[in-house]
């Protein structure tokens, strides 16, 4: 397993539901693959699953490496008549997975059966940007890839997946809920309504969410959605886990200025840059201490967005160019003028730090 | 226009979040060429400013805030008179300044806009 979350050899304990999944799925395709070596037999012989498990014997050095044993019942390892379907098995889910690596939808049915395919919309369903599951028929072997992306071709590769799930993130406010049928909605900021189940763990947020809807109270909700083939976002299954988001959360309010066009400021405003607003959310969201006072954030008209922190007799802001990703800051006692301006580059850390440092310096600066 | 006249500034709703209005509303932009559009408070009044921004220009504005020509003049910014995009047009004169001038007093223009509270807001629909 690569990515970040995998570093020092852990692995997420969520990522266990995955390899749950993935001895279902062996089990199922080394059926299929008896089946296809036999193909005068309708059914697989009895017994020829029974006993048999994948069980997660270690986790190598290196970095956070699983190893899964096949065995039985009684421990016996792999009996050799039953031994070829599932090896064969594990090499097809290798190799399909290897077929959408290189993006050949056709291949992966080469491998595997259109009904196999669904189980990937339970494995992997945790990977987030940057991170893989990496499987090899041999230890020396060149491992395919399970990704965000390699898991979506293989879902959709079958003609029956109207929708596939995954992990998602999502803020909003919600204007509506109805605690008979324990359904709610949560309104994104471009308006969009998404339905979900109302779990009891999260009722008295839902409900504090929702009374507080004319105030703007908006959450955060992580947990598993349903998504088209074209991406866009049903509903959601289950909730993982909710909060009531501060006013000015940043990434809910960057969110609110991706529905920006063109245009937006008197014919002129230019719209910031989607893949710009993601940096900026995740630098305040790596960058920017917790403990600092949040800023207001408003579109500038070149396409940037600019904070403002309003203190004791003090306004700063920072205006912020998404494309270089630097920043000018600017400080004014309104009582005293004394204001002071500095350049800065929030592609690096020291750029950040330089704000919480100024910040802090400021009275009702917070620290 | 004299020192007392009110100066009508339209906001857009993107420069407001939670009830709070950005500096960038006193503040030129480039397509301003250091000129902030203003109009003048002697020849209509906020609400019809508002109306006429919205309605006859089609632009968009949550409301209208507005400074003084003396609190212009206390912070060295002319504000005179435009008739020529219609006539209540007038601006409040940032030319000749820096970056770092045109933030201080367009900072100090709206802390003084946003105490004197909003001269018309429309309705919520």
């Amino acid at each position: 397993m690569t990515g970040e979350r995998f570093d020092g050899h852990a692995i997420p304990l969520e990522f266990l539901k995955d390899l749950a999944v993935i001895e279902e799925m062996v089990i199922e395709v080394a059926k299929w693959r008896f089946l296809q070596s036999n193909p005068d037999r309708k059914r697989t012989p009895r017994g020829f699953t029974s006993g048999v498990s994948l069980r997660l014997t270690g986790v190598e050095d290196g970095s956070a490496i699983p190893v899964i044993g096949l065995v039985l019942a009684g421990g016996t390892l792999f009996p050799p008549e039953n031994q070829t379907y599932f090896v064969e098995a594990r090499d097809a889910i290798v190799l399909a997975i290897g077929a959408a690596e290189a993006d050949q939808p056709n291949s992966i049915l080469e491998h595997l059966p259109e009904r196999a395919l669904s189980y990937f919309d339970r494995i992997g369903r945790s990977l987030r940007d940057g991170e893989a599951m990496e499987l090899a028929i041999r230890r020396d072997a060149t491992p395919a890839r399970l990704t965000k992306e390699t898991r979506r071709r293989l879902v959709l590769a079958s003609s029956r997946a109207q929708a596939l799930t995954e992990e998602t993130v999502i803020r909003g406010v919600i204007p509506e809920a109805d605690q008979d049928a324990l359904t709610f909605q949560v309104q994104l900021s471009d308006g969009r309504k998404v339905p979900s189940p109302m779990d009891e763990p999260h009722v008295d947020t839902i409900l504090e969410a929702f009374n507080g809807f004319r105030s703007g109270v908006r959450v955060l909700l992580e947990g598993i959605g349903r998504r088209t083939r074209t991406g866009k976002l049903e509903r959601i299954e289950s909730i993982e886990h909710m909060s009531l988001l501060d006013p000015l959360d940043v990434a809910a309010r960057l969110d609110e200025l991706r529905s920006l066009k063109n245009g937006w400021l008197e014919g002129v405003g230019t719209a910031p840059d989607a893949g710009g607003l993601d940096w900026l959310a995740t630098a305040f969201e790596t960058q920017y201490s917790d403990v600092l006072p949040l800023p207001y954030l408003y579109p500038t008209e070149d396409g940037g967005v600019r904070a403002e922190w309003p203190f004791d007799n003090t306004e700063a802001s920072l205006d912020i160019d998404l494309v270089s990703k630097r920043a000018i800051w600017h400080d004014l006692n309104l009582e005293t003028d004394a204001e002071q301006t500095q350049e800065l580059d929030l592609s690096d850390a020291a750029g950040w730090s330089w704000i919480a440092d100024r910040i802090g310096a400021l009275p009702g600066g917070g620290r | 226009m004299n020192d007392a006249t009110l100066l009508h500034r339209q906001v857009n709703p993107s420069w407001i979040q939670h009830g709070r209005v950005t500096s960038q509303a006193f503040k030129p932009t480039p397509k301003d060429e250091f000129k902030l559009s203003v109009y003048d408070g002697d020849l209509i009044g906020p609400e019809d400013a508002w109306v006429h921004y919205t309605q006859t220009l089609s632009l968009e504005s949550a409301g209208v805030l507005a400074v003084t020509v003396a609190e212009c003049r206390s912070h060295e910014l002319d504000a005179r008179p435009d008739p020529e995009p219609f006539p209540e047009h007038a601006i409040v004169d940032f030319s000749g300044l820096g970056t770092s001038q045109i933030e201080k007093k367009s900072k100090k223009l709206k802390a003084s806009a946003v105490d004197r509270g909003w001269q018309f807001e429309p309705e919520a629909e």
